[in-house]
């Protein structure tokens, strides 16, 4: 017992003061498209090393304005593998490092060299666009359907590291208390009736979360097979996405925050 | 280990389980895996752990779909003929409970996803009933699949007398996500990425196995120092997942602070990941011809900044798993719960952590690896009362071993780890790769079988938790409910490695 308090006190708090750091520089983090770089490539070289994705997230395309071609970079299908940053001539494809990495809209994910979008205005609204009731403190509800590395870093969001908790954001046990569906994973097809019946259970308002690329698009599974449906949102209408494979648990505080659509935080 | 078509032993199916029963009967056997390539045969992998070799039966089906069970003889067997009906429709007959592996009404029922034959019917609905307890005051309690905490899906059936289980069934199969079909599907160089995703928490020794296997096809040797990086890897895993587990074990028995200690020393074991591989779960970083390192990778950085974490990272875990273990409130509430005896392990072919903790002496690390461990790891850990007790002490020790092994293997430059070998385009035709890895949670195998082209036909994971699963539900017979969740947490055992 002693030895305990002796360990606790002399730790200090673990607890990260910085909200939303960056991650450290040796970590992979999420790609990025460098426009500029984009419009200064050599266009003799190709465009075979879009190729070597593994989920095939990288694609080249005609223009939708001009005589030009375009790259698009689906963050919903990245498993932030690190290769494109290391092996797109001149620097195309950046490393991103941000954990502010969720979004509201599924083609926010959708990184494009073409006309920057007005950010999610001139997409349509989010499914279930709801007024911003969750001002002070949600509880969540997290279901599995997938490889427990996102559940994992679920989990983390709420150690002492990262406290998910300072936020006024909780863990709870039954669907009946809670205000966000978190989803993990490819969402297989024995989990379909599992997954429905607690949104079912939760009381409205309700958001979901769709927590790493298996949740939003199938991830290496696919988009369909005989067994999984592809991601949350062929069954659910889905709030906010977190991509990573898995996410950092900054970045899974990060939905949450936008979800919830916290002033300064959800940004 | 690579076996080629004509090292492939043939069996008679009616033969398979004599021939089978015998070879076990000297315990450097052991039984890998049943399977089949395709449903027109069952292929068995048999371990010689004195030989360190393996041996592949095929035992032809004859054109029929059924062939005697092995399970009334081979116990251990009997997962694996679950599966064989499954993924095949193949008919073990005489098995004891041919119980399906799927969740009820998830797929059709002429779904047999792995046969050759798309059109064959299923010779009989599935079967998903629970075994009914019967008697004054029983009464049933399910759990799941969805559970308070966050973590995986399953589905428990505790049939209870008063506060005393007297039967669980399991019934496992809602993560489900045809992971070996789609291993066939896609490019081989791509798979790793997959077979991380068979169990992320077990990446790294995925990943390691779905190398070792492809590297025995492509015919080629890595170099030293890029096993050395692996086998850290591969260690670095063990310690993150062995801390989590005992932490779990602490939320469990409601010793708050330990746990907190533990969560917090989780994050800095994580880190080592992220600093060796850009990932805290290892992902992407082991890749067939060596490991997968970014351009910017600085061996020596690299090595000297792990260093110093281990170095901040041993004295606090010492300190803080004593504390732990030599807790008696711990002692008294672990100890005879949830026993296996050492004949259980031994009839129900455990491995791992469990394995070890009912005193059966059986790592894959020296078994198996030694070129990764030699002259470093030389005794698994070992306990015998096999309860809850034991299996924390086994990982309380394996976390450190892996400390000693890390700072072993740190202790040389990783500066060339980053070259791998060129690959060749194509994999040698029809052989099997086989790779025997030990996970944290224990011997974990892929094999792979290639056709005439070379192309992968089949792509098979044996996850350790297979192994382990029935023996969770039978130590938890006649202990209370409300021991139910430290048995099932001494287990630790993975859904998505089961259900693939
Ligand atoms: S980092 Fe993402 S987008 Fe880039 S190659 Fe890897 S999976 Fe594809």
């Amino acid at each position: 017992m002693l030895k305990s308090l002796v360990r606790i006190i002399k730790a200090g708090t673990a607890t990260q003061k910085e909200i939303l750091p960056d991650q450290s520089p040796e970590s992979r983090g999420l790609p990025a498209v460098n426009r500029d770089a984009w419009e200064n490539r050599d266009r003799e070289r190709g465009y075979d090393w879009t190729k070597l994705c593994p989920t095939g997230a990288i694609t080249v395309r005609q223009s939708d304005s001009k005589d030009e071609l375009d790259l698009d970079l689906d963050l919903g299908r990245c498993i932030a593998c690190g290769l494109c940053p290391d092996i797109s001539p001149e620097g195309i494809i950046e490393k991103n490092l941000s954990t502010k990495t969720a979004v509201k809209n599924r083609r926010d994910l959708i990184l494009s060299t073409g006309q920057p979008k007005e950010k999610t205005s001139q997409n349509p609204a989010p499914p279930q666009a709801k007024e911003n009731i969750f001002q002070g403190s949600v509880a969540i509800r997290v279901v599995s359907t997938g490889c427990s590395a996102c559940d994992l870093e679920v989990s983390a969001a709420f150690n002492p590291i990262f406290d998910m908790e300072r936020f006024g954001i909780q863990l709870v046990a039954s669907p009946r208390l809670a205000d966000i569906l978190m989803v993990t994973g490819p969402v297989g097809k024995g989990m379909q009736k599992a997954l429905m019946r607690t949104y079912e259970a939760m009381p409205e308002p309700r958001l979901v979360i769709a927590v790493g690329s298996c949740a939003i698009s199938g991830g290496m599974h696919g988009e369909k097979n005989y067994a999984s449906t592809g991601g949350v949102d062929a069954i659910l209408p889905v709030d906010a996405y977190v991509p990573g494979c898995p996410p950092h648990p900054w970045s899974i505080i990060h939905a949450v925050m936008t979800v919830m659509d916290h002033k300064q935080l959800s940004k | 280990m690579k076996i080629t078509a004509d090292q492939i032993k043939n069996i008679a199916k009616h033969d398979l389980r004599h021939e089978l029963k015998q070879r076990l009967k000297n315990k450097d056997n052991r039984l890998g895996l049943v399977t089949s390539i395709d449903g027109e045969q069952v292929l068995t992998l048999v371990l010689d752990c004195a030989d360190k070799t393996a041996e592949l039966w095929q035992s032809d089906l004859e054109g029929a779909s059924e062939y005697p069970a092995v399970s009334p003889v081979v116990p251990q067997a009997h997962w694996f003929e679950r599966r064989l009906k499954d993924l095949f429709h193949i008919e073990p007959t005489g098995h004891p409970r041919l119980k399906s592996t799927f969740t009820e009404n998830a797929f059709d029922g002429n779904l047999a996803p792995l046969a050759l034959d798309q059109n064959k019917k299923a010779p009989g609905p599935r079967d998903f009933s629970y075994l009914k307890v019967e008697g004054k005051g029983v009464y049933e309690l399910p759990v799941g699949p969805v559970h308070a905490g966050i973590i995986e899906p399953g589905h428990f059936r505790l049939s209870c007398q008063g506060e005393v289980i007297q039967n669980l069934e399991l019934k496992l199969g809602y993560l489900h996500r045809g992971v070996e079909k789609r291993l066939t599907e896609i490019p081989w160089k791509l798979s790793r990425h997959l077979c991380e995703q068979a169990a992320s928490d077990t990446a790294a020794a995925n990943a390691l196995a779905n190398a070792i296997a492809l590297e025995a096809l492509l015919e080629i040797e890595i170099s030293e120092t890029a096993r050395r990086a692996r086998t850290i890897a591969l260690e670095i895993e063990r310690l993150a997942m062995h801390i989590a587990d005992v932490g779990g074990m602490a939320v469990d028995l409601g010793i708050a602070a330990e746990a907190s200690t533990l969560s917090r020393l989780r994050g800095q074991a994580l880190r080592m990941a992220e600093l060796l591989s850009g990932s805290r779960f290892l992902k992407g970083f082991i890749c067939p011809g060596g490991i997968n390192v970014n351009s910017d990778f600085a061996g020596e950085r690299t090595r000297i900044a792990l260093k110093s974490l281990h170095a901040e990272l041993s004295p606090a875990l010492y300190e803080v798993l004593h504390t732990f273990t030599d807790n008696t409130y711990v002692q008294e509430r672990l100890e005879n719960t949830g026993k296996i005896p050492h004949s259980l392990a031994e009839e129900f072919g455990l491995v791992g952590p469990a394995a070890r903790a009912s005193g059966i002496a059986y790592d894959t690390r020296t078994t198996f690896n030694q070129g990764l461990y030699k002259d470093i790891l030389l005794e698994p850990a070992l306990e015998k009362s096999g309860d809850a007790l034991a299996r924390t002490l086994v990982r309380v020790k394996e976390i450190e071993t892996s400390i000693t092994i890390l700072e072993k293997l740190l202790e040389e430059s990783l500066d060339e780890a980053a070259s791998a070998v060129a690959l060749p385009e194509s994999l040698k035709a029809n052989s099997f790769g086989v790779a025997i890895v030990e996970a944290f949670r224990g011997e974990l195998i892929h094999l792979i079988a290639t056709d005439s082209d070379g192309a992968i036909v089949r792509y098979v994971i044996k996850d350790p938790s297979l192994n382990n699963w029935t023996a969770m539900a039978i130590a938890v017979r006649n202990e209370l409910i409300a021991d139910f969740p430290v048995c099932n947490k001494s287990f630790s055992l993975s859904y998505s490695g089961h259900d693939l």
